[in-house]
């Protein structure tokens, strides 16, 4: 052994004895700045106070983990999500007198129709100007036509969620009936046939109870029909008797799917809400493709657990475009959640701080991977689960914001492909009824 | 590799009491931590109770309020004005709710804030009555109510006390059933349903029922439900989430879950008795609980030290390594000295060896020619000295060796030692014709007390190498002085040897005094010696607490110093005074010409000097009152036997001539005597050499008496006990010609038996030899002690042995022995051993 030995010997103990007292030390430092790069606190950072977000996710986990990392920078400040008993009805008022309360909100929910409630004018009033530049929030990581400004050029809510339309596809079926996912209208229908005769029952399903059967299907494709029409929006926003003629395409369309006979609508019947029971039927792993919305998507990743069929044969599924025409489908982005400040709050400068924290591409993309939903950000970073929507040409990328539809036509088409789907109405009947249909 | 071992072995037992403390310190960990979880678990179960006094007691007013409305027929509008005039918290409020077709609505005690007069309230988007009443309303629970919900009336998030009551309805007075609730808002409720926080700062708690989903939920509990929160952080299986569900369904208990952050935590979970399907969950961090008691920094103060004492530790041993290992090369060297020194004495043993056995066999075939066996005899004689020097040198270097060179002092002339030194170099002197000096200084103290033996052995060591490495034709200059001691009772005697001989290499000057060293030289190998002698020298030098210098250069010559501070004997002589005279003194060198005046004049003669033979022959001439003329023989005009003839021409013989010489004079005698020297005087010139020269010379009588008389050893009687023929021969004969009587004893046993014949006084020595037949001479000695008869066992024994080493002594002396004469014999020191017995014994 050289002389050089012993001492190599001795440094090899100390450095593992060193490591080991480290290892012992300390468990872990923070690996989760790394995502917040670049934040800087503007604020005291020993400020110790609550911040409280109210919405009407039961569950959000993807939330909790933002505030896990914003509190890495304000360790004494104790963010915590609220769910709140009809927060999303439009009749409730429970936000308006909640941000009237005692206990009131500090970051709330907010939709884009939301400022059209009853209680509308109440919730904008008690929201903060996110645009404020001296709240210092980074508004430019979101999609310009997402970002919604009042006539005095304020902004009332930032979207952190957006969703669009289409259809989860067992990808293990169609590998195993070699089938290749349909990218046209009548691949799905000669798809559907396929499945059909391979004894599928139900080739494809979707929720029938609420509006949304065929809503992925023909509701793209209606938007993509009066996309830039001026007069089409003008006359369907203006309710005009006969804007029903404009829908009248995609109602064929619906009524033509359903002609096929591939959906069952007493199995669809069976489905009691359009997300946890569409997920939990989709991996019980006999339905090839279920019509879906990003919302229900997001719920995918968190039920697998949940369903016994899944985990005990668990599959690869993805989110697919409809395919509405032979050239393919459509990806229509619309916000499904934003987020508004209460310029009341108790801790206004502490809400604005965690914006200007969520608010960036980073936090937002992580946010939407987290639950699956679709990023406001320039920047889109998807979750694998929707990458068939990243191969969709730019011309088939429809934003809802761009549209210019508003919320009253939007549910009139909705509730008539409803009603055409299930049976209930004809097409010309639905298209006479635009306006009044319930 | 050992050493591999050897660090590998230290890190081993230091990692192992690393892990031991680490083990203790996790033992004593998880006993407190189980100590600490069970006493969470108490006080959640303790919680459970104050839960459960706080729900009944509002049960109890929700009771209390149903009870009186349905006994008292009211409507909904009386019965919300009696509940809202019982109602003494702002914070509480009451709802009657009917239940509708499409719909759950009612009354309320608390307007909305929006409208001051609006009672009215739906519970159209509260999910809480997705089921109906029945849900709410369990016959079997002490307590109903409800899990948290956000009150449409204020938005606050609240739970509520329901009691089923029977209204009066106020058109057609029918019963109308209905459902009493009495809310609270959970932050009011928070505040009186908090751990102690003294004890556990970290500790949160929420309610679930038993499907998960949170009543009341702690900051640290995520999700909507705790099975989900379980599942999000901890990717249990399904049997896990399974055997939790049945665990926190169950007794009380508690589980490890991670939280959000990663955290592990403690959760402690107890069933509410007063509701259905309640249970109370706590929860704290781990390292909260584990973190209380553990003293890490006694840990990680033993950790360090135990790696300084590791590396304290490898720092020592590898140093003793090094040192070890230089040890080893020492010895290796050592050893290999003693190897070539042992081939190297085979080689000088049968040098000798040869020359004696084959001179012995010549000698043999020459009987009849005496001359030539004369000669043989001789260099025998020579030949079998330098043997003994040879094996004495070995038995001086095992003594010094073994740490046993004892000095043994006696009182001794140093002018014997200097005319002994003199007489001992002067066969080489003569033979290699080497310009001989010896120079001494004046000498107050003749008689010094020191181990003589070894002093001449020091002197002689140091004389005969000068001599024997000075070439022929080369000088040798020896100068010896007295000058004061350290105190009165010492002088310091120094001893100078220079020659002009070859000189020796720094190198080996470094190693000179390591035993078993010569010097490589071409030269020296036909120089025989052992390579001991100045080891010996100097080691006994140093026994006698004094110094040697060397001063060397290679092929110019070497010089010696030796000072030793002696003792001065008691014993001088005595007052030396020679009668008033006047004395010539004739010599080249100043030196002697001064300190040989010095010396006269000290004796009370007049002293008048020449410095060459010229000069002494005139001055003789001119002045004819000196008593003695002392000439020197070596003077260059003229030598001292051509000065004596000229005195003895000018004056006639009527001053008596001395002669000095540092040569053997013997066989120059006849000249001499023709040249009219009366006698010869050896350098170095002491003063009771000069003294009794003087005395003698002028017919005076000597007033020394110190010379020793062996004859007082004669009729000494001694037994021999030898094994070997011809030694008892050679010991007998020798002892015989001293006049002592002697008698053998073949081996050890029949000396015993033959003292333990004698009579007292018949024997005054035993001479014993060790290696004999029967019984050794250890053996014999030892029995000779152990008889009864004084004069036997007192009876003194001398071991007379071939086994010459320290050890060999040692074990003679420790047998009883008193005294060792090693084999072969030395005459002078046999008889000075009998002497010295008989001495004591007298």
């Amino acid at each position: 052994m050289s002389r050089k030995g012993p001492a190599f010997a001795l440094i090899v103990l100390f450095v593992m004895l060193s490591l080991c007292l480290v290892a012992c030390s300390k468990k872990g430092a923070s690996n989760t700045k790394e995502s917040a790069k670049g934040f800087v606190p503007r604020l005291d950072t020993n400020t110790s106070c609550s911040v409280s977000v109210a919405g009407h996710y039961s569950n959000f986990e993807a939330l909790e983990a933002e505030f896990n990392r914003f509190e890495q920078y304000y360790p004494n400040v104790r963010m915590t999500y609220v769910y709140m008993d009809g927060y999303s009805k439009s009749g409730s008022k429970i936000l308006s007198t909640a941000l009237a309360g005692s206990e009131a909100p500090d970051i709330f929910f907010t939709y884009p129709y939301m400022y059209d409630w009853v209680d509308g004018k109440e919730i904008a009033s008690a929201s903060e100007n996110l645009a404020d530049p001296a709240l210092g929030i980074d508004l430019s990581c979101i999609r310009s036509a997402l970002l919604r400004k009042e006539q005095n050029g304020s902004i009332l809510s930032v979207p952190v969620y957006t969703t669009t339309y289409g259809m989860m596809v067992n990808e293990e079926i169609f590998e195993k009936e070699k089938l290749s996912v349909p990218r046209t209208y009548s691949e799905l229908i000669s798809v559907c046939e396929a499945l059909k005769k391979a004894g599928y029952e139900n080739p494809i399903m979707g929720y029938s109870r609420g509006s949304d059967l065929l809503y992925p299907l023909f509701y793209p494709y209606f938007c993509a029909q009066i996309m830039g029409d001026q007069k089409a929006l003008d006359d369907l926003n203006g309710m005009k008797p006969g804007a029903g003629e404009y829908m009248r395409d995609a109602m064929k369309l619906t009524a033509d799917f359903m002609s096929q006979g591939f959906i069952n609508l007493e199995e669809c019947a069976k489905l009691a809400n359009n997300y946890e029971a569409v997920i939990l039927r989709f991996f019980e792993g006999d339905v090839p493709m279920m019509l879906a919305s990003g919302n229900t998507v997001s719920g995918t990743e968190k039920r697998e657990a949940k369903s016994e069929a899944f985990t005990a044969h668990p599959f690869k599924y993805s989110f697919h475009p409809v395919p509405s025409t032979d050239q393919g489908g459509y990806f229509i982005n619309s916000i499904s959640v934003g987020f508004g400040v209460n310029k009341n709050s108790k801790n206004l400068d502490m809400a604005n701080e965690f914006m200007r924290f969520l608010v960036s591409t980073g936090e937002l993309n992580l946010m939407a991977k987290a639950k699956r939903m679709v990023t406001p950000c320039v920047e889109m970073s998807l979750d694998s689960v929707y990458a068939p929507f990243q191969n969709l040409d730019d011309k088939r990328f429809i934003n809802q914001s761009d549209l210019g539809l508003e919320d009253r036509p939007a549910s009139q088409v909705s509730k008539a492909g409803l009603q055409v789907a299930l049976g209930n109405m004809t097409v010309d009947e639905a298209v006479a009824a635009f306006g009044s249909i319930q | 590799m050992k050493r591999i071992l050897m660090i590998l072995g230290n890190v081993m037992i230091v990692t192992i009491i690393l892990v031991l403390v680490l083990v203790y310190v996790n033992a004593e960990q998880k006993r407190i931590l189980a100590s600490q979880t069970e006493s969470f678990e108490n006080m959640t179960i303790a919680m459970e109770n104050v839960t459960t006094n706080y729900l009944v007691g509002e049960q109890q007013v929700c009771n209390t309020w149903a009870n009186y409305i349905n006994a008292n027929s009211l409507t909904a509008e009386q019965a919300i004005g009696f509940v809202r005039d019982s109602i003494t918290s702002p914070e509480i409020m009451a709802h009657i709710l009917v239940a509708g077709d499409s719909e759950v609505s009612g009354l309320s005690t608390t307007a909305r804030p929006q409208s001051p007069d609006d009672y009215s309230v739906s519970y159209e988007n509260v999910s809480l009555y997705s089921h109906g009443f029945d849900g709410l309303l369990s016959e079997e629970a002490m307590v109903n109510v409800t899990r948290t919900f956000t009150n449409p009336v204020n938005a606050r998030q609240s739970i509520a006390f329901c009691n089923s009551i029977t209204l009066r309805d106020s058109k057609t007075d029918a019963p109308v059933s209905a459902v009493l609730l009495r809310i609270v808002p959970v932050s009011s409720f928070e505040k009186k349903w908090a751990f102690p926080t003294d004890q556990y700062n970290d500790a949160e708690i929420s309610l679930i029922d038993t499907a998960g989903d949170y009543i009341i939920k702690g900051y640290s509990f995520k999700n909507s439900n705790f099975f989900e929160f379980f599942q999000s952080y901890n990717s249990p299986s399904s049997s896990v989430m399974e055997s939790l569900r049945k665990e926190i369904a169950g007794n009380p208990g508690v589980v490890e879950i991670n939280d959000s952050t990663g955290r592990k935590n403690l959760v402690a979970h107890a069933r509410i008795d007063s509701t259905d399907d309640w249970i109370i969950l706590s929860m704290i961090p781990m390292d909260e609980l584990g973190h209380i008691q553990t003293n890490w920094e006694l840990v990680g103060i033993v950790s360090a030290g135990l790696l300084v004492i590791l590396a304290f530790n490898l720092l020592i041993i590898l140093s003793f390594n090094r040192r070890l290992k230089a040890a080893v090369a020492a010895a290796d060297k050592a050893n290999q000295a003693k190897t070539e020194f042992l081939s190297t004495m085979s080689h000088d043993i049968r040098t000798p060896m040869n020359a004696i056995t084959g001179l012995t066999a010549i000698a043999g075939k020459n009987l009849e020619d005496t001359a030539a066996v004369k000669e043989n005899l001789r260099k025998i004689n020579l030949a079998s000295n330098h043997l003994l020097t040879l094996i004495n040198d070995i038995l001086d270097i095992s003594k010094v060796e073994s740490g046993k060179l004892n000095l043994s002092p006696v009182t001794f002339s140093i002018v014997e030692c200097a005319e002994n030194l003199v007489n001992i170099s002067q066969p080489m002197v003569k033979e290699k014709n080497i310009d001989f000096n010896f120079r001494i200084s004046r000498f107050e103290h003749e008689y010094l007390y020191a181990d003589q033996l070894r002093l001449n052995q020091i002197y002689i060591n140091i004389l005969s190498n000068a001599i024997k490495y000075t070439e022929p034709g080369g000088q040798v200059n020896v100068e010896m002085r007295e000058e004061a001691g350290s105190s009165e009772k010492t002088i310091r005697l120094t001893y100078i040897v220079s020659d002009t001989g070859m000189g020796m290499s720094p190198e080996f000057m470094a190693r000179m005094y390591q035993p078993f060293s010569r010097q490589t030289d071409s030269r020296v190998n036909t120089i025989q010696g052992t390579g001991l002698g100045l080891a010996i020298t100097k080691q006994m030098i140093e026994l006698m607490n004094g110094s040697i210098d060397c001063q060397s250069e290679l092929g110019k010559g070497t010089t010696f110093t030796v000072i030793l501070e002696l003792p001065v004997a008691e014993k001088q002589l005595e007052e030396m005074r020679l009668p008033q005279m006047r004395v010539l003194l004739a010599d080249d060198d100043p030196v002697t010409l001064e300190t040989a005046g010095d010396t006269l004049r000290s004796l009370g003669a007049e002293v008048d000097t020449a410095t060459s033979g010229a000069e002494a022959v005139g001055k003789v001439t001119v002045e004819h009152d000196y008593r003695v003329v002392i000439l020197d023989w070596k003077m260059p005009d003229m030598d001292g036997l051509e000065v004596a003839r000229r005195i003895r021409a000018e004056v006639g013989d009527d001053v008596p001539i001395l002669l000095i010489s540092a040569y053997d004079w013997s066989d120059m005698e006849e000249i001499t005597e023709k040249a009219g020297v009366n006698g010869f005087i050896s350098k170095p010139l002491f003063r009771s050499t000069l003294f009794a020269k003087l005395n003698e010379i002028l017919g005076n009588e000597s007033t020394r008496s110190d010379q020793e008389d062996d004859a007082d050893i004669a009729g000494a009687r001694i037994l021999v006990a030898e094994d070997n023929d011809i030694n008892w021969e050679i010991i007998s004969m020798l002892l015989q010609m001293h006049g002592v009587e002697t008698e053998r004893a073949e081996n050890g046993k029949l000396a015993v038996e033959r003292i333990e014949r004698s009579e007292e006084g018949e024997f005054n020595l035993v001479f014993m030899d060790i290696q004999m037949p029967v019984m050794n001479g250890i053996e014999a000695t030892k029995r000779i002690r152990s008889l009864d008869k004084p004069w036997q066992s007192r009876i003194p024994i001398i071991a007379m042995t071939a086994d010459a080493f320290s050890e060999n002594i040692a074990e003679c002396l420790a047998a009883g022995m008193n005294g060792h004469i090693a084999k072969p014999v030395d005459m002078k020191l046999v008889i000075k051993e009998i002497k010295r017995i008989k001495e004591e014994r007298q």
